[in-house]
């Protein structure tokens, strides 16, 4: 019996369960079968089939972010996470709600929006992004200095292990410390040490006056000390992102255009606000006017839908970006150093090129994005790419920080480490993937370290 | 090595007057803030982290169990000495060792008082959100490994969402860093799944937690209501009008009685319940939510609210609800605090079922909760003399908490599960569930030398998983 992996998934699931492989390829690698689960209880069929054989799973929910992570050693099964996409409970009154892994972020906004509330999850595609993908990669996004990271608001989470033996952490309650919270654990994990299969969130009501500024500065330095003296101000907004021209020119409208020369400014600013109706008024006021005292060219208010709009294109910049990109990282550093590593980064070319930049200087992360090298591809040696990685890698060093490759070629991504050095603690970490999953089937080698 | 030599070498490592190992001396530390007693074979007290490191590398080779002790007011038996086993405590290790004020965080000592932290970054416009009841006495290290919470956790969230990094020594003595100064760290979240550890992981020796900007207003609100069920409408009111207080507090008739025994909060005598409601932010945002707020009290049934703006005055209205618990000695002279959580929704069910678990056990059960979150506190009150009370007491106390899980909640919201609940994990979590917890204690320390005997059942250990197939295999 010569039955390949897709004909094996047939006869164990139903033949509809089993998807052609197209568009499932991850870093040059295409998997042997693609399987799209319709309950959970496939799922642990799966697992347990793929543990018991030695067949490499990789667990995927919209698909979105299938780049990050170094890459893989093995992708024999793809397990197509978007079937479970239920709103298992949801109690307005309560404040939480427990959903299936595999619903879109965007989805869930939806249910719980009758409610009047939302969960304060923030990602790149949202209409795509799955609750359990949001959970496995575990960054924040443009309003993190407000929210935080998904690990935040999760507070509760069932899992299949690797075996496909279901079990869980935290509840659905909002305060809880019965037993090691494990929902910390999975959450950025990516996919290595179990497949999340539901999430139980607390959530927050829907602010009813949302409200941004768009502000000009002659350049990104301006921009993020202005920015650092308005998040410690009374009337600090929920996030505010400095970015460069080469970022703020693909707005959706003209708006980043410099007040009256129909330029654009070196720099911009985004500032976002929301609450109640008068304290966001005089929030947004406030905020202006500082940002005029300290260097702003020009201030635009926005309102209404547009403030969605823009936080929108916002949070999706990045990924829309990725894949006309030459090279995406992101540095994590202690928000005061942002203006110093922001700085510095400006200078770190590849192949000539300065970074477009997306700082956030509340929450301590600044995006670099290096545009594909004029005139086609393969125009930028690897070396080029090895030496600006360094490069930038020892500016978060330096400010005691960390800098992830988001997005670069593969013959580069195969001879790094995308997520940088190995804190001391990788020990620890290693042996905790090698208890939970001692085959290492799931995602191997896409983690930290080789995990 | 015998425990002779082994005191001996403590002594050289840290000076002799930093070994307590006389029985009499030992009796302070047999006990914290729970019902449970347990006397250490000795207590150290340790001024740095390479004097923990050493502690623990020779207490590992040694065979003897160690567990890290804060100032012994948990509720849940955390930190109390297994036989055989010593305490390592930290009234040495209390310095603020640097407040970054631009960054917003603070690098504390482990024996660092919660209130002393708060009360130092509040010169700089900052505070420390997690804000336990003892507060006043409990310290940062101890906060970590029970991941405390505290009134103001309803809008904040609890000690893990304000704790960055720690530097930790682990069973064997070795030093390790757990997450990051920078937000955003590469890896497995390893200072999240330590916060609420209980001890069993590590040992905490330098913790760098957030601060947050103290508010521009802070308006506190008490509402007095004829009974427990109709404040609870008043805290579903609230949440209602799309409103997430800083802090939302509730205590019941019997709780008020004890409070107004001790001295006079100025509750009426016939108060069935007291809300407490805090709101924090913009001037503008007090006002208006305030108004909302007030409003919600009276539609609800409130028979009077106060509210109060000013420091001194906000003061006075948290004064019954900070001192309830010491105020419960006034009825009897021991309480048992059951910890359990519920969803805010099943808040007065629950409270009704608790005070039938009452009248059947004959046992009075005073209620002072964090009620924005669903945290019941029921303190059974009783008097350990009496024989047989303390048995009936657990019993009584097990129901309950058998009553939170019913309702879809949860055994402890902030205690910690510790020697108090640990059999009665098995309500919440499957023995696989449990052995998923167990495997990370086993990555940290597999020796399971580190407190060990608390959070799960007894006779629950680790067992390895099988490798049913050579990795590597292809199909």
């Amino acid at each position: 019996m010569n039955l390949s992996l897709h004909d094996k998934m047939a006869v164990l699931l139903g033949a509809a369960v089993v998807l052609p492989v197209n568009g499932y390829e991850v870093d040059g690698l295409t998997p042997q079968a693609v399987v799209r689960p319709g309950d959970r209880h496939q799922v642990a069929e799966v697992l347990r089939w793929a543990s018991s054989e030695g067949v490499s799973v990789m667990p995927r929910g919209g698909g979105t972010r299938m780049g990050l992570g170094n890459v893989a050693g093995r992708a024999d099964l793809v397990l197509d996470l978007g079937g479970l996409d239920r709103m298992v409970d949801y109690q307005p009154a309560d404040m939480t709600a427990t959903v299936e892994a595999g619903m879109t972020l965007a989805s869930l906004q939806q249910h719980l929006a009758p409610g009047g509330e939302f969960v304060p999850l923030e990602s790149p595609l949202a209409g795509r992004s799955t609750v359990g993908g949001v959970l496995s990669v575990g960054t924040g996004g443009p309003l993190a200095h407000a929210y935080g990271l998904p690990r935040e608001w999760l507070i509760g989470i069932g899992v299949l292990s690797p075996e496909g033996v279901a079990t869980k952490a935290g509840g659905t309650v909002v305060k809880n410390v019965t037993g090691y919270d494990l929902d910390k654990l999975y959450t950025g994990s990516m996919g290595t040490l179990a497949v999340i299969i539901e999430a139980s969130f607390k959530l927050l009501p829907v602010n009813p006056e949302a409200g941004a500024l768009m502000a000009s500065f002659p350049s990104v330095s301006t921009a993020v000390s202005a920015g650092r003296k308005l998040l410690h101000s009374p009337v600090a907004p929920m996030g505010y992102h400095s970015v460069t021209s080469g970022v703020s020119l693909r707005l959706p409208n003209s708006a980043s255009l410099d007040a009256g020369r129909g330029e654009p400014a070196p720099a911009l600013s985004l500032a976002f606000y929301s609450g109640r109706a008068k304290a966001t008024g005089r929030r947004l006021e406030e905020s202006a006017s500082l940002l005029l005292a300290q260097g702003a060219t020009a201030v635009q208010r926005i309102d209404g839908p547009a403030v969605n709009d823009l936080l929108r294109w916002l949070t999706d910049f990045p990924a829309k970006m990725s894949p006309s990109s030459a090279l995406v990282m992101k540095l994590s550093v202690p928000s005061k150093s942002v203006l110093q590593a922001s700085d510095e980064c400006g200078e770190a070319n590849l192949s000539g090129q300065s970074p477009e930049q997306l700082a956030d200087p509340g929450f301590g992360t600044i995006r670099l994005i290096w545009a594909k090298a004029a005139g086609g591809k393969g125009n930028i040696g690897e070396d080029s790419f090895q030496e600006t990685i360094h490069g930038i890698r020892q500016i978060a060093q330096r400010y005691g920080g960390t800098a992830v490759v988001e997005h670069c070629p593969l013959t580069v991504k195969a001879q790094i480490d995308v997520w940088g050095d190995p804190p001391d603690s990788l020990a620890i970490m290693q042996r905790i993937k090698d208890k939970f999953d001692p085959n290492g089937i799931l995602n191997p080698g896409r983690f930290l370290g080789g995990i | 090595m015998n425990f002779k030599e082994f005191l001996t070498r403590l002594q050289d490592t840290v000076g002799q007057e930093n070994v307590v190992h006389h029985p009499d001396d030992l009796l302070v530390f047999e006990y914290d803030g729970s019902v449970d007693r347990g006397l250490p074979e000795a207590v150290v007290f340790p001024a740095s982290t390479q004097e923990v490191s050493q502690i623990l590398t020779l207490a590992h080779g040694a065979g003897f169990p160690v567990v890290g002790r804060g100032t012994g007011t948990g509720l849940s038996g955390g930190a109390i000495a297994q036989p055989g086993g010593i305490q390592v405590a930290f009234p040495r290790m209390n310095h603020i060792l640097e407040v970054d004020t631009e960054n917003r965080l603070a690098l504390v000592e482990p024996g660092v008082i919660n209130l002393d932290l708060d009360t130092h970054v509040r010169k700089s416009g900052l505070r420390y959100a997690p804000d336990p009841s003892s507060q006043r006495a409990c310290s940062l290290g101890g906060n970590i490994a029970e991941n405390a919470g505290g009134p103001h956790c309803l809008a904040y969230g609890t000690t893990t969402n304000h704790a960055l990094a720690m530097e930790v020594v682990l069973e064997d003595g070795s030093v390790v860093n757990l997450g990051s100064l920078a937000r955003e760290t590469v890896g497995y979240d390893l200072r999240g799944v330590f916060t609420g550890s209980e001890g069993t992981f590590g040992i905490a020796t330098k913790i760098a937690v957030r601060l947050l900007p103290v508010p521009e207003a802070v308006r506190t609100f008490l509402g007095i209501f004829p009974d427990v069920g109709t404040a609870c409408t008043a805290v579903s009111a609230v949440i209602e009008h799309g409103i997430v207080p800083a802090a939302l507090e509730m205590i019941d008739a019997l709780t008020i009685q004890a409070v107004q025994n001790v001295s006079d909060a100025g509750y009426p005598d016939d108060a069935g319940a007291v809300l407490l409601i805090e709101l924090e932010g913009l001037q503008e945002e007090v006002v208006e939510i305030g108004g909302e707020v007030e409003a919600a009290l009276w539609e609800t049934g409130a028979t009077q609210v106060r509210t109060a703006e000013a420091a001194d005055e906000r003061e006075q209205l948290w004064a019954g609800r900070k001192g309830a618990l010491g105020a419960l000695g006034s009825i009897a002279p021991n309480y048992f605090l059951v910890d359990g959580v519920v969803p805010r929704t099943k808040l007065a069910q629950v409270l009704g079922q608790v005070a039938e678990v009452s009248r059947k056990y004959n046992i009075p059960i005073a209620n002072v909760f964090h009620a924005g979150d669903g945290n019941l506190h029921p303190c059974l009150l009783f008097d350990e003399r009496q024989p047989g009370a303390l048995e009936r007491i657990v019993e009584a106390g097990t129901e309950v908490l058998q009553v939170c899980v019913d309702a879809g909640g949860t055994l402890t919201g902030e205690h910690g599960v510790g020697l108090e609940k640990k059999e009665q994990m098995p309500l919440v979590f499957s023995e696989d569930d449990m052995e998923a917890m167990l495997s990370v204690r086993e990555a940290f320390a597999p020796d399971n030398h580190l407190n060990p005997g608390k959070i799960f059942p007894d006779g629950k250990s680790y067992t390895p998983k099988a490798h049913p197939a050579s990795p590597g295999m292809t199909v």
